[in-house]
């Protein structure tokens, strides 16, 4: 019997032991993979305090003269303007895309109606297309509306929101997997299917209300090839990354790309604090939704 | 009703269609059907002396400058509305768009584009194409053609009509380097100062495998041309190019020297300075950013020699431009002010003045005999360079591509052999762009009204032989020619007929400028066209 | 035990049908395929999936037949409808051919009516105002008749353009027209439809609905119509009328030099840009065709690598983290998920310079002694490491993605499967194996066909890492110059950018593209078993 627990025991302590090797090993991977992953974007904050005559990009990594000037002179520039531009973008983008993607997932995870088959099959076949492709076109559309270049903002504004109904993917996989048993008791009390919505699917849905609204917030803070086509030639109508990019060009790089690494740093504060603050909801959100389909 | 929804949804996208279709009335200068859209000129054209100028009044502009030259730009046209005689006031917005994109800006919509920009040379024959830039007035050629340099007014030329103004003659490259990493006893000679990178693990940048525009420099050393040639519209006709040569193969060689060398690096940024570079191949344009860098121990010098078999070539380079461009408008009045302020701002002041704000290197002649100009140091290099550089004319926007990847097989190329292969593929390559596209000949003449309808008479290829059946009825005149889709006037596509002459009563000669060939009589012939010979047979069937 | 319940009935899904393996069609059950030795089962499994290739792509045709048929026949029962109701309708019904809507506001459904009449005005005005409909239908089939001209004003010694036809626009209206003319014939049916049944209802003595009626079905019995009309306008308007038009720019020149407006206008060239890309017929040089060989080539080795090295990676990051007796979990996921917070035009562009040949990495690497000298990895500046190096530091980008999905998956695997496992004795690789993995990819097969198709457009990394580059020079006189790493969505935009903007051949490749997508989804598609039944998941 005792040599019995011994053993058992011996066992138990092996075991620990591997347990502790394998999670000494899949700590150092971790640490190892946190420099890796963080290690850009480090640096970029460093070069964002970087003072000095050289402006460009350099090899070292912790500046050998700190300063805030990169921060001050943003205000000098269009920087703020296109900040902005793009947070009116976010904001608006946010809120209607939301509803649009909601109204359209909702739609096609609840209700069976004739072409509703169809309907999926032909936003899928859509989708197949090279977005890319419509730029020209879009830009076309746009111009005659009056939307391009100064006046991009609420031109990009309609583009992003009028092409969001396709994005319901991962939406309708999340409302697939509340019951529907909810609203068939609630229309047996008599409640209309707006009610419905309103009243019962959408408090359950809030995970995935927030999941869509976080990807739509975060979507105009780095669209740069779009944005760059249409407000083409105007600061006024640009977007953070399309006027930062600029400073990236051959002519600008040497005196601005601290700047830039400065700009790059201030567009990340509220995108990441959101970010971070949300990730509950995100993996939810998307494990709900996108996994299915 | 169930589709009441649907109803609404077509009304919505009714109206918006409507909206569109009303608001583009409003917005561009859209074509009316059955109206002429004749240029709306002032009420009174004749300019009497004494009274007002008829171009007086305010004209909203947009400028696009490079980022450097927004604020200059600003007070130059602040300057000549309160200057000029003719009563005109821009109101301008100056925005910052660098030379180098100005020209894929405005072609991505040259209605929206700026209504002055400046560019680079290298997209001229682009922009001309793209019916991008209005032609100079002969009042304002002359005084170009009088005041800036010779490369500067070919620059800016298409036969002999003049396009641009030129703005500056510093768009050339030279050699930037760190005094305390190279001996500045071996700044003449490519080897040496390849050894001493070498040595010191230091870098040399030269843009070579990106950009034709750099690569070319050892092709000039060795003695190589490279020019093409455009008819007056802009379409280049024909090109005179012996890179695939003797010549060729010297500068290959020295290509092949840095291109392989461990210390070369792709590069044209001086920033490269501060990431372990000794030597960067750039141009004035850089001349501050550098500076910021190395400081004191900036040097800048003329390109290096190499030597190929015991003989020394200097690197050449291409000598360029940076041009103002005026985008063509309707309104004559208009189109001549900002053609007035074009002028202005490239004049003999107005380049200077340029200079001493953000030192660019002057076209104009006499500026560039200013004393301050010849003192700067990255122009000093550039003059010094000069001898061996060679005018950028109009060069086609894909032998940038062409010309670029010479590096990339040259750094492949394992013996001479592998060499000549590199300079023969690039020869192929440039021969294709003058070529003709073989499925797009047609027939034009008097058999059918003169028409210049693609459909009319398309080659059709049969075994690898362009042929069809054309149909002459009998006319007074049955003559008529053989073009590429396109422009009626040009003569590339006329081509020689070498079986068949005995049917003809005149043959096309392109060389003495008449073009058509006469059929004798009516009826069906057979035409073919030889690919490779690039002439035609008929057959009477 | 170690067989959980949905994995089994993935297999009786699957296996239900015959397949043929050895020579022989068999039929064989559940029970006797879970006896087959491992091998002969993954064979079975492959030997499955290439039967029913062919089979996805007959059922395609059959189905698009189908299709056909069923269209037809359907408009041959609606035009039939539209003759017997005006035989058989009234004269308020009659005149609702001519005058829509006239039925109803006779009939009291004045606010139907009024919507009705209100279409046919404003579809009759746009048709018929100047430069309206008729207008750009008659201009479609030329395009433009006449291009700008130059003329040379004396007075002001200046040159000035008149701009005359557009044929950017003609084809815009014109595809618009077309969209409103087939709109206004639905609605033109409609309306007969809705006359038809109206004098019906008021016939069999019932009264009609009222407007208020109609309203009420908008937020009840027709709500999902209401809720559909806003986002499939945009649809509409933003995404299919933009598609067709660009398929349609694919059969004409427009480029930048025929711009159809400033230099000259651009027609109908037929299939000679498809006969260019693809180097068929004519004399036409290969290099398009050879190019986009390679290009697609590539963009499905990427396609592939990107998917699945994320995928199993992130796993097996979400497996580490999630392990019990690791801490701050919160805290290595937020690290990770910082690269999706972070707009990747910032850090990629950074990233590409670490790698440069005189970039940190290198240097670092020099400065330890690894590298002698001036050697350098040319992590992006030679084909097959740049190759290498896009699909490595795509890791980086994706392995956060994956990570909080796996970790939510993760999460839902019931956990007595794992402690029964363990009772059984199953190691850790074997409860991966046996559960993890079956259960995770059952779950996440639509994913990944969605993350393949994605990753075959992935525009940003690539623009951003590499530019394309480096330079491919056999490919060089192909439209755009196109490099070694280069995606056809890059070349795609390299073309539309490029030194003659040559927007036909972007068009067609992104047609091409379309196709390629279109037939690798359709067979994955076909053959996944979670996407069949979508109501097993409610």
């Amino acid at each position: 019997m005792k040599a019995n627990e011994n053993t058992s025991l011996k066992q138990h302590m092996g075991m620990k032991a591997k347990t502790r090797i394998s999670n000494t090993v899949i700590y150092i991977i971790l640490v190892i993979m946190s420099i890796i992953w963080l290690f850009p974007f480090v640096s970029i904050v460093l070069q964002s305090f970087r003072g000095g005559p050289v402006k460009g990009m350099t090899n070292e990594i912790i500046p050998s003269i700190w300063s805030l000037e990169n921060y001050v002179a943003l205000a000098k520039t269009d920087f703020f303007r296109w900040y902005l531009n793009t947070l009116i973008m976010a904001l608006v983008v946010s809120v209607l895309q939301t509803v649009i993607v909601l109204c359209m997932s909702y739609t096609l995870s609840r209700f069976r109606f004739k072409m509703r088959k169809g309907l999926m099959r032909f936003m899928l076949i859509l989708g197949m297309f090279p977005g890319m492709l419509t730029m020209i076109i879009l830009y076309r559309v746009l111009k005659d509306l009056g939307l391009t270049q100064a006046n991009a903002v609420p031109g990009l504004i309609l583009v992003y929101v009028a092409s969001s109904g396709m994005g319901y993917y991962v939406s309708k996989g999340f409302f697939d997997t509340i019951p529907k048993s909810l609203d068939e008791a609630a229309r047996i009390d008599g409640a209309t299917r707006a009610q419905v919505l309103t009243k019962i699917i959408l408090p359950l849905a809030k995970p995935i209300v927030i999941y869509t609204i976080l990807t739509s917030f975060m979507a105009p803070w780095g669209d740069f090839v779009f944005a760059r086509y249409i407000s083409f030639g105007a600061s006024k109508g640009m977007n953070v990354a399309v006027g930062l990019f600029n400073w990236l060009s051959k002519d600008q790089i040497n005196s601005s790309y601290t700047m830039f690494c400065a700009g790059g740093v201030i567009v990340a504060i509220p995108v990441t604090i959101i970010f971070m603050c949300l990730q509950k909801y995100y993996v939810e959100g998307v494990t709900g939704g996108a996994v299915k389909g | 009703m169930k589709k009441l929804i649907a109803l609404v949804l077509a009304v919505a996208m009714v109206l918006s269609l409507a909206a569109c279709g009303g608001n583009k009335d409003n917005t561009t200068a859209a074509p009316q059907p059955g109206t002429t859209t004749e240029a709306p000129k002032p009420a009174d054209t004749t300019p009497a002396p004494g009274t007002a100028s008829p171009l007086a009044g305010t004209y909203q502009i947009k400028v696009w400058a490079p980022e450097a030259a927004v604020e200059l730009t600003k007070k130059q046209i602040n300057d000549f509305n309160s200057s000029n005689a003719d009563g005109i006031k821009f109101e301008a917005t100056v925005e910052a768009v660098s030379e180098a994109d100005a020209g894929t800006n405005v072609i991505t919509d040259v209605d929206a584009a700026a209504d002055l920009y400046f560019f680079a040379q290298d997209q001229f024959a682009r922009l001309v194409l793209a019916g991008a830039l209005a032609q100079l007035g002969q009042g304002a050629g002359t005084i170009v053609k009088d005041t800036n340099d010779a490369g500067a007014v070919a620059a800016a030329s298409v036969g002999e009509d003049l396009y641009a103004y030129p703005l500056t003659a510093d768009n050339g490259y030279f050699m930037y380097y760190d005094k305390s990493a190279v001996n500045a006893d071996h700044v003449g000679s490519l080897e040496d100062l390849i050894a001493d990178c070498e040595a010191a693990n230091k870098y040399f940048a030269m843009e070579l495998e990106n950009s034709a525009w750099y690569a070319i420099s050892f092709f000039f050393g060795a003695g190589c041309v490279s020019e093409w040639t455009t008819d007056n519209d802009g379409k280049f006709i024909a090109v005179n190019d012996d890179i695939n040569s003797d010549k060729g193969l010297i500068g290959a060689k020295g290509l092949q020297k840095l291109v392989t060398s461990k210390s070369h690096i792709e590069s044209s940024d001086v920033g490269e300075f501060s990431k372990g570079a000794a030597i960067v191949v750039s141009g004035p344009w850089a001349y501050n950013d550098a500076k910021n860098i190395l400081g004191d121990n900036l040097g800048a010098a003329e390109l290096p020699s190499f030597t190929v078999d015991g003989q020394s070539y200097h690197m050449g380079n291409f000598s360029g431009y940076k041009l103002l461009g005026v985008k063509p408008t309707t309104d004559a009045a208009r189109s001549a002010s900002l053609h007035k302020l074009a002028q202005y701002l490239t004049s003999e002041a107005g380049q200077l003045e340029r200079f001493q704000a953000i030192a660019w290197g002057p076209a104009n002649k006499a500026a560039q005999d200013n004393a301050d100009v010849k003192a700067n140091p990255s122009l000093a290099a550039l003059a010094a360079q000069a001898p061996y550089s060679k005018v950028q004319g109009n060069i086609p926007g894909t032998w940038w591509d062409i010309g670029k990847v010479i590096a990339t097989d040259i750094k492949d190329a394992k013996d001479e052999a592998g060499l000549k292969a590199a300079l023969e593929s690039y020869n192929t390559k440039i021969q294709n762009v003058l070529k003709i596209d073989t499925t797009g000949f047609i027939l034009v003449g008097a058999w059918n009204d003169w028409k210049n309808d693609d459909e009319a008479y398309r080659m059709e290829a049969k075994d690898g032989a362009f042929m069809f059946t054309l149909e002459v009825p009998q006319s007074d005149y049955m003559g008529g020619r053989i073009v590429v889709p396109g422009d009626w006037g040009t003569d590339r596509g006329c081509l020689i007929v070498t079986e068949g002459v005995d049917l003809l009563d005149q043959v096309g000669d392109p060389a003495n400028g008449d073009n058509n060939i006469v059929f004798k009589e009516a009826g069906t012939y057979v035409v073919t066209y030889n690919e490779a010979a690039n002439t035609i047979t008929i057959v009477k069937k | 035990m170690l067989q959980p319940l949905f994995v089994r009935n993935l297999r009786k899904k699957h296996f239900a049908s015959c397949f043929w393996i050895g020579g022989t069609m068999n039929h064989i059950s559940d029970l006797e395929y879970l006896k087959l030795p491992k091998w002969r089962r993954a064979l079975i499994k492959i030997a499955q999936f290439f039967i029913s290739i062919p089979k996805a792509f007959l059922n395609l045709f059959v189905k698009i037949g189908r299709f056909f048929k069923k269209m037809g026949l359907a408009v041959g029962r609606e035009i039939k409808d539209i003759i017997l109701t005006f035989k058989n309708g009234d004269w308020k019904t009659r005149i609702s051919y001519v005058i829509m809507g006239f039925g109803n506001i006779t009939r009291g459904q004045i606010l139907r009516g009024l919507l009705f009449l209100l279409f046919e005005g404003v579809f009759l005005f746009f048709m018929f105002k100047p430069t309206g409909g008729l207008y750009w239908m008659s201009m479609l089939p030329s395009l433009g008749k006449e291009g700008p001209g130059k003329a040379y004003d004396p007075i002001f010694d200046t040159y000035v353009t008149t701009y005359n036809d557009n044929s950017f626009q003609i084809l815009l209206y014109g595809v618009l027209t077309i969209f409103f003319i087939i709109a206004f014939i639905v609605t033109w049916r409609m309306n007969v439809k809705q006359n038809k049944l109206a004098q019906q209802i008021l016939d069999s003595g019932k009264p009609l609905k009222s407007g208020k009626d109609d309203l009420r079905s908008m937020v009840d019995d027709n709500f999902h119509k209401t809720l559909l009309a806003l986002p499939l306008t945009g649809i509409i308007v933003f995404t299919v009328m933009p598609i067709v038009f660009m398929i349609l720019v694919a059969f004409t020149n427009y480029d930048g030099t025929h711009d159809g407006y400033s230099n000259a206008l651009f027609t109908w060239v037929g299939l000679e840009n498809f006969n260019t890309m693809l180097g068929i017929g004519g004399s036409g040089s290969k290099v398009y065709a050879a190019t986009f060989g390679e290009i697609l080539l590539w963009t499905l080795v990427w396609a592939f690598f990107a998917t699945f090295t994320n995928y199993f990676l992130g796993m097996l990051v979400a497996m580490m983290i999630n392990k019990k007796g690791i801490q701050f979990k919160k805290g290595w996921r937020t690290i990770l998920v910082m690269t999706i917070a972070i707009p990747q035009f910032i850090s990629l562009l950074y990233v590409s310079k670490m790698f440069a040949q005189n970039g940190m990495v290198n240097q670092f690497l020099q400065s330890i002694g690894v590298l002698k000298g001036l050697d350098y990895i040319p992590f992006l500046e030679e084909a097959t490491h740049a190759r290498i190096s896009v699909i490595l530091i795509n890791i980086w980008i994706g392995i956060p993605y994956l990570m909080l999905i796996a970790t939510g998956i993760l999460m839902n695997i019931p956990q007595d499967l794992y402690e029964s496992a363990k009772i059984d004795g199953a190691s850790g690789w074997k409860q991966y194996t046996k559960i993890t993995l079956p259960y995770m990819l059952f779950i996440t097969a639509p994913y990944l066909l969605t993350s393949f198709t994605s990753n075959m457009n992935n525009f940003n990394v690539i623009y951003l890492l590499t530019g394309g580059g480096p330079t491919n020079a056999a490919a060089s006189t192909a439209a755009g110059s196109a490099g070694f790493t280069d995606l056809l969505i890059t070349w795609l935009f390299k073309i539309t950018t490029g030194a003659e903007s040559q927007y036909y051949f972007a068009s067609v490749i992104g047609i091409l593209v379309f196709i390629v997508v279109a037939a690798i989804s359709l067979i994955v598609y076909n053959l996944l078993p979670s996407v069949k039944n979508e109501e097993d998941f409610q």
